[in-house]
C-alpha cells in the first residue's frame, strides 16, 4: 500500500461546499447543489456544507443526516420522543411513536418551506475534538479516527488553519484501490 | 467549624468532578441547602439488637440527626437527619441471584459512605449490583431532602428533592427532584425532575413524564433556595411534632400494639389511631387518626392521616395518605402524595398498585377501581383514566403501549409479576405475614432496639465533626 498522508486523500477546504454563519437550510442546500454542478468537473462528489465564521473557521457542518431530521415534523409529541429515545427504548418502538404522533395538519410542502428557513446553527454538527487531524498524518493513524468517532469525515489543519476535509468515502476508495493492484499483482506473479 | 467546611468543599469537588462531562456543577445547589448552626445542634443515634450485626466505624464525620442500624461505615461525609437502615443487609453464606449465576455472600454486606453528603436522605435495602455484593457504596455523591437511595450503589452522583434510585447502580448521574429511577445499571445521564423510569433490559421499559409546569407546585429546586412547593411545606408544617420524640429519653407507646406489631420509638403516633397485628411503623413515620389493618406497613417518612388500611398495605418510603381509604393488599409507592379531603375522599380498591412518586391530589371524590396501576399526576376522572390500566390489560401488553405522558415497551405481564413478586416480599420481610412462631420480620425484629447517641464537637476547629468512632460487639 502506498504510504499516503492525509493531505494526499483531502477535499480542499477551497473546493468544498461552504454557507456562513447565518444561513439558512435552503442556503446551505444551494450551496450544496453549486458545489455538485462543480463536481461535474472536478473529482469531489459532496455530501456535506461546511459552516464558516466571519474570521472563514469552521464552526460546524450540515450533512445529510442533519438535513433530515431539520426536516422532521416537530411538536411538543414528538419532542417528547426524541427525549425519551435515550431510556433504553428500542429502534422500532421509537419509529413507531414518531409514526403514531407524526402531525397530520402539516402538508409537505409547509414543512419543506418551514425547515428551509431555519438557520444552519440550529442542526449543524459542531466538530468535536476527535474530528481534527493534521495535513501531514500518516493515513493510517486518520484511519483510527474515522474508526473511533466513528466519523463521516475529519478536519484537515495546517497550524490553526483548516484547510481541506478527509471523507471516509476518499479514504475507503484508496484502500479498495490499493488492495486491488496487490491482489492483481499476486495473480500476475503466480501465472 | 473550619474542618466542617473543609469536609463539605471536598465533597463537592469531587462531586463535580464526576460530573463534570454532564457540566453539572453541585456547588450552587448545595452551598447553603443546610445552615451550618443545624449541624452541631442535633445527636446522632444508633440500634442495637440481636438480629443485626453490629460494626459502626465514623470518621471525619457529621451525622446531625442521623440514625444508623446495621454494619456501617462512614468517612469524609455529612450526613444530615438521614436514615441509614442496615438491617435488610446480606448477611455471609447467603445466595445472591443473579441471570444465570448463583453467588455466595462471603461476609456481611456494609454499607460503606465516603466523600458524601446526605441530606434527610433514607438508605434502605441491600446491593443488587452482582459486582459488589458485599459493600453496598455511596461514594462522591450528594443527596438532598427525602431521597432515596434504595438498594442503589451511587458513585459520583447527585439526587433532587424526593428523588428515589431503587435497585439501580448508578455513575455520574444526576437524578432530577421527584424523579424515580429503577433500571439496573445507569452512567452518566441528566434525568430530569419528574422522571419516573422502570426498565429491566429486555424485558420492559416503562417511562412517565411530569408536565413541569404541574410538578412545580409541589416540589420546585433551582440553585441558590431550599427546595419549595407542597411537598415541603406539608412536612414542614409537621416538622414539630417529631421535636418531642427526639427530646424525650424514654419514650412510651402513646396506644396500644399488639405484641406481634413494631411503633418506632421515633415515629409519631397523633390519637385515634389503630394499630392491627404484624403492623410496622418506621422511624420518621406520622400517623394520625387512622386504621393500619393486619400486616399494613408505614416506612420510613410516611404519613398517613385520617385513613384506613385494611391490611397487607404497603406504604413505601416517604408515601403520604390523606383522606383515603385503602383496600386489602394495596401498594403506594415511595414518595407518592395522595391528598383526599374530608367530605371528598379517595377510595382505592384492593390489590391496586399506585407507581412509585405518583401524586393523586382532588377536591372531588375518587374511586380507583381494584386491581389497577396508577402512574403520574391525577387530579380527577379524566386524569385517572388518563394515567392508570387495569393490571390485566397490561398484562396482555407484548410490544408497545402508550397512553398520555407514559411509554411501555416489553412484556405487560412480566412488569405486573414483577411487582407483585416485589410486594410479596415486602409484605414478608416487614414481618406481615407473622405466625407467632414463623415468618417474622421487621415488626418483629425491630421491636427491641436499643438506641445510643453520639455527638460532636461543640466548639472550636473541630466543632461540629463527631470524633472517629468505632462500635462494635
Amino acid at each position: 500500500m502506498e504510504n499516503f498522508i492525509v493531505k494526499d486523500l483531502m477535499v480542499p477546504l477551497s473546493e468544498y461546499a461552504t454557507v456562513p454563519e447565518g444561513s439558512t437550510l435552503f442556503e446551505a442546500i444551494m450551496a450544496l447543489e453549486k458545489a455538485q454542478e462543480q463536481f461535474q468537473m472536478t473529482q469531489y462528489h459532496h455530501r456535506a456544507v461546511l459552516v464558516l465564521d466571519k474570521q472563514n473557521r469552521v464552526i460546524g457542518k450540515v450533512s445529510q443526516l442533519n438535513v433530515l431530521l431539520a426536516i422532521e415534523p416537530q411538536n411538543e409529541q414528538t419532542k417528547k420522543i426524541n427525549d425519551i429515545s435515550k431510556f433504553g427504548f428500542s429502534d422500532p418502538f421509537i419509529t413507531y411513536l414518531k409514526k403514531h404522533y407524526r402531525p397530520d395538519d402539516v402538508s409537505i410542502e409547509d414543512l419543506y418551506m418551514k425547515a428551509g428557513k431555519r438557520p444552519v446553527e440550529e442542526f449543524m454538527q459542531k466538530p468535536s475534538a476527535g474530528e481534527y487531524v493534521e495535513e501531514n498524518t500518516p493515513l493510517e493513524t486518520a484511519i483510527y479516527q474515522l474508526v473511533l468517532g466513528p466519523h463521516l469525515s475529519l478536519l484537515v489543519t495546517s497550524g490553526d488553519d483548516i484547510v481541506g476535509i478527509l471523507r471516509l468515502s476518499d479514504v475507503f476508495a484508496a484502500i479498495f484501490h490499493t488492495m486491488k493492484q496487490i491482489q492483481t499483482k499476486k495473480l500476475h506473479n503466480q501465472g | 467549624m473550619k474542618e466542617l467546611e473543609k469536609v463539605l468543599d471536598r465533597i463537592i469537588q469531587r462531586v463535580n468532578i464526576n460530573l463534570r462531562e454532564l457540566g453539572y456543577d453541585v456547588k450552587p445547589f448545595v452551598s447553603n441547602l443546610v445552615a451550618p448552626g443545624q449541624m452541631v445542634k442535633f445527636y446522632a443515634f444508633y440500634g442495637i439488637t440481636p438480629h443485626h450485626p453490629l460494626n459502626f466505624q465514623f470518621k471525619r464525620t457529621n451525622l446531625a440527626g442521623s440514625y444508623f442500624l446495621g454494619k456501617c461505615q462512614v468517612t469524609n461525609s455529612l450526613l444530615y437527619k438521614s436514615d441509614i437502615r442496615g438491617d435488610e443487609l446480606k448477611k455471609k453464606d447467603d445466595i445472591f441471584r443473579f441471570q444465570d449465576f448463583e453467588i455466595q455472600i462471603h461476609k456481611d454486606e456494609e454499607i460503606d459512605i465516603e466523600d458524601s453528603f446526605l441530606i434527610k436522605t433514607l438508605v434502605h435495602n441491600y446491593s443488587h449490583d452482582p459486582e459488589t455484593l458485599e459493600k453496598f457504596f455511596i461514594k462522591d455523591t450528594i443527596s438532598t431532602h427525602y431521597a432515596n437511595i434504595h438498594g442503589s450503589p451511587s458513585d459520583g452522583c447527585f439526587l433532587g428533592p424526593f428523588a428515589t434510585v431503587d435497585l439501580t447502580t448508578m455513575r455520574d448521574c444526576v437524578i432530577g427532584a421527584y424523579s424515580y429511577v429503577q433500571a439496573g445499571e445507569i452512567n452518566h445521564l441528566h434525568i430530569d425532575p419528574g422522571t419516573v423510569w422502570v426498565r429491566s433490559p429486555d424485558v420492559f421499559n416503562f417511562f412517565y413524564q411530569y408536565p413541569s409546569d404541574k410538578l412545580n407546585k409541589y416540589i420546585y429546586f433551582q440553585a441558590g433556595s431550599p427546595p419549595q412547593g407542597l411537598f415541603i411545606d406539608f412536612v414542614e408544617d409537621r416538622k414539630e411534632a417529631f421535636q418531642r420524640v427526639f427530646d424525650v429519653v424514654n419514650m412510651e407507646p402513646s396506644i396500644p400494639v399488639p405484641k406481634n406489631s413494631s411503633l418506632d420509638r421515633f415515629s409519631v403516633i397523633k390519637p385515634h389511631t389503630q394499630i392491627s397485628e404484624n403492623v410496622l411503623v418506621a422511624q420518621r413515620a406520622y400517623i394520625q387518626n387512622s386504621f393500619l389493618g393486619k400486616g399494613a406497613n408505614a416506612q420510613e417518612n410516611c404519613y398517613i392521616i385520617n385513613s384506613k388500611l385494611e391490611g397487607y398495605n404497603i406504604t413505601a418510603h416517604g408515601a403520604k395518605i390523606i383522606e383515603a381509604d385503602l383496600g386489602k393488599n394495596t401498594f403506594v409507592g415511595f414518595n407518592s402524595f395522595l391528598r383526599g379531603m374530608p367530605d371528598n375522599r379517595i377510595a382505592i380498591g384492593k390489590e391496586s398498585v399506585i407507581m412509585p412518586h405518583t401524586i393523586i391530589d382532588v377536591k372531588k371524590p375518587l374511586s380507583i377501581p381494584e386491581g389497577r396501576l396508577v402512574w403520574g399526576i391525577v387530579t380527577n376522572e379524566e386524569d385517572l383514566e388518563e394515567n392508570s390500566i387495569s393490571l390485566n390489560d397490561l398484562s396482555k401488553i407484548v410490544s408497545y403501549y402508550s397512553k398520555g405522558n407514559m411509554y411501555f415497551e416489553g412484556s405487560g405481564k412480566r412488569f405486573v409479576s414483577a411487582f407483585k413478586d416485589r410486594i410479596q416480599h415486602i409484605l414478608e420481610a416487614n414481618g406481615a405475614f407473622f405466625s407467632g412462631e414463623q415468618k417474622k420480620g421487621h415488626a418483629q425484629k425491630n421491636q427491641n432496639i436499643s438506641f445510643n447517641t453520639i455527638q460532636p464537637y461543640p466548639l472550636g476547629e473541630l466543632e461540629g465533626l463527631y470524633p472517629t468512632i468505632m462500635i462494635r460487639p
